[in-house]
């Protein structure tokens, strides 16, 4: 079946992934529409949609390494066409993975594998981890994330356990940084970048959470912004004033409805520019 | 005495991983007409210092069937030998080659690449050694080397058209170049090529079967 995307922000459903309804609900919360996309569906469809978000979870079973079969599906022309044309596009997670096994990140070299987000490296521990982590919003010109301040500090989940960013060329990681793409940094509740387990959850290169492409409308995040789009999906135990504001909120219905810390990622795509601050 | 010994293991079933491979490299990559058979391997080397040979196999290989970390005998077989040595495991590996022979599409030849694909951090290899030292007696292995293994069987006009081909299939360059490893965490090697005669077994027998 066919389904419009004219005006909508499309959630590209691959076999596997299973972030795409709270995905399209964080959209809805700031007031966009929001269609999930079959991966099998005509690309053509996508031509005038507001923006892409490819979701989290497991596309193709995380069949030979995580997002690299999605990332040679045929809609990932499309996805990387209408990319280079200025499209907003957010990978969250295995979207993250997509994008860099697609090449759309960093985009240096557009649809070159410059990037890797490679098995976590962590302290007596392998595999799969999930927990709330800090990012510090950094200075760039990425779409997905100008509407948090430079510098600003906020908690976000994490669920990943192939999301250490890394790569074999220095010039790579240097002209990342020069060129302002390296958005988000995983970083103490302080907002100091630590670079060890756990405030560097997966041993990223430079505790990078997130890249966005030279032009900044490709956002690639290992974080979930839609797991943490409203008040109450934040824990009571948190410090900061996210945690206190949810423990104010606590046996408050319609308060636990408020805005959480990664609401704002999704608010970018409404048309102004400027921060939202709290 | 301090020998090489290699442990390989894969599914009974059919291997789901290998086969979106297979359709990834035919359809998306264009290698429908010179991918001709793959199959997936999970592979430690290592050189095990013991008494003997035949201890040092039997105590691996003992070690081994109790920790699904290396095999679970409900779904994998698997194969244990020392190089050049009789194995023990009931994966018989120069079977799964001559299985791929067939037909070379546009009367060219078939060649077989065993592609061994490794992470560049030590870190697992380090901890599957310990793990192996933990539950052996009398014998200690070291230098280990763990990943998968491609066995890709390509159509080609030469051994060295061939080599080419794999190598394209197997690091990820691009969107459209390369799938089977990330060169900025992962590296290979090859570490057996044959060519394969439809029909018959294989030649450069790699040990006892």
């Amino acid at each position: 079946m066919k389904s419009s995307m004219k005006g909508r922000v499309a959630i590209i459903q691959f076999p596997g992934v299973n972030c795409e309804y709270e995905s399209a609900d964080a959209v809805r919360s700031i007031g966009l529409e929001a269609g999930i996309f079959r991966w099998n569906e005509d690309p053509a469809l996508l031509d005038d949609c507001a923006g892409i978000i490819l979701p989290g979870g497991f596309s193709y079973q995380d069949r030979i390494r995580a997002g690299v079969v999605a990332a040679k599906d045929r809609i990932m022309d499309s996805v990387s066409e209408l990319a280079r044309r200025g499209k907003p596009v957010l990978g969250i997670c295995n979207g993250a993975q997509v994008l860099v096994e697609s090449g759309l990140i960093p985009g240096i070299h557009w649809e070159k594998v410059d990037l890797a987000l490679a098995p976590n490296v962590m302290a007596d521990r392998e595999g799969y981890y999930c927990a709330w982590v800090h990012l510090r919003k950094e200075k760039g010109g990425c779409l997905w994330t100008r509407r948090y301040f430079d510098g600003e500090i906020f908690p976000i989940p994490i669920a990943h356990a192939e999301g250490r960013f890394v790569t074999e060329d220095e010039r790579v990681l240097a002209e990342m940084k020069s060129r302002g793409q390296i958005a988000l940094r995983y970083c103490d509740p302080a907002g100091v970048v630590v670079d060890s387990f756990p405030v560097n959850p997966n041993g990223s290169v430079d505790s990078i959470a997130g890249v966005s492409n030279v032009e900044g409308n490709v956002l690639a995040m290992m974080p979930h912004p839609e797991r943490s789009t409203w008040l109450r999906q934040v824990p009571e135990d948190i410090g900061g004033q996210w945690g206190r504001s949810r423990r104010a909120a606590a046996g408050e219905a319609a308060r636990m409805e408020d805005e959480g810390p990664g609401r704002r990622f999704f608010a970018a795509l409404r048309e102004g520019k400027g921060v939202d601050a709290r | 005495m301090k020998i090489p010994v290699e442990l390989w293991v894969r599914l009974k079933v059919m291997d789901l991983v290998a086969q979106t491979a297979r359709i990834t490299l035919a359809e998306k990559l264009n290698f429908a007409d010179r991918l001709r058979g793959i199959t997936r391997y999970w592979y430690w080397g290592m050189e095990a210092e013991g008494a003997d040979e035949k201890n040092i196999v039997e105590e691996i290989d003992r070690a081994i069937r109790l920790d699904g970390a290396f095999t679970n005998q409900n779904k994998h077989l698997y194969r244990l030998a020392a190089l050049g040595g009789p194995a023990r495991g009931d994966l018989a590996l120069e079977k799964d080659l001559s299985l791929a022979g067939g037909t070379a599409a546009g009367g060219g030849n078939l060649y077989a690449f065993d592609c061994l694909v490794r992470e560049k951090r030590p870190d697992r290899e380090i901890g599957f050694t310990e793990r192996l030292n933990a539950r052996i007696k009398g014998v200690t292995v070291s230098g280990m080397k763990h990943g998968e293994v491609w066995r890709l069987v390509v159509s080609a006009s030469s051994e060295k058209a061939a080599l080419a081909d794999v190598e394209r299939m197997l690091v990820s360059r691009s969107r459209r170049e390369g799938l089977l490893l990330n060169p900025h965490y992962q590296q290979y090697e090859i570490i057996a090529a044959t060519r394969v005669e439809a029909g018959k077994p294989a030649a450069g027998a790699r040990g006892k079967e």
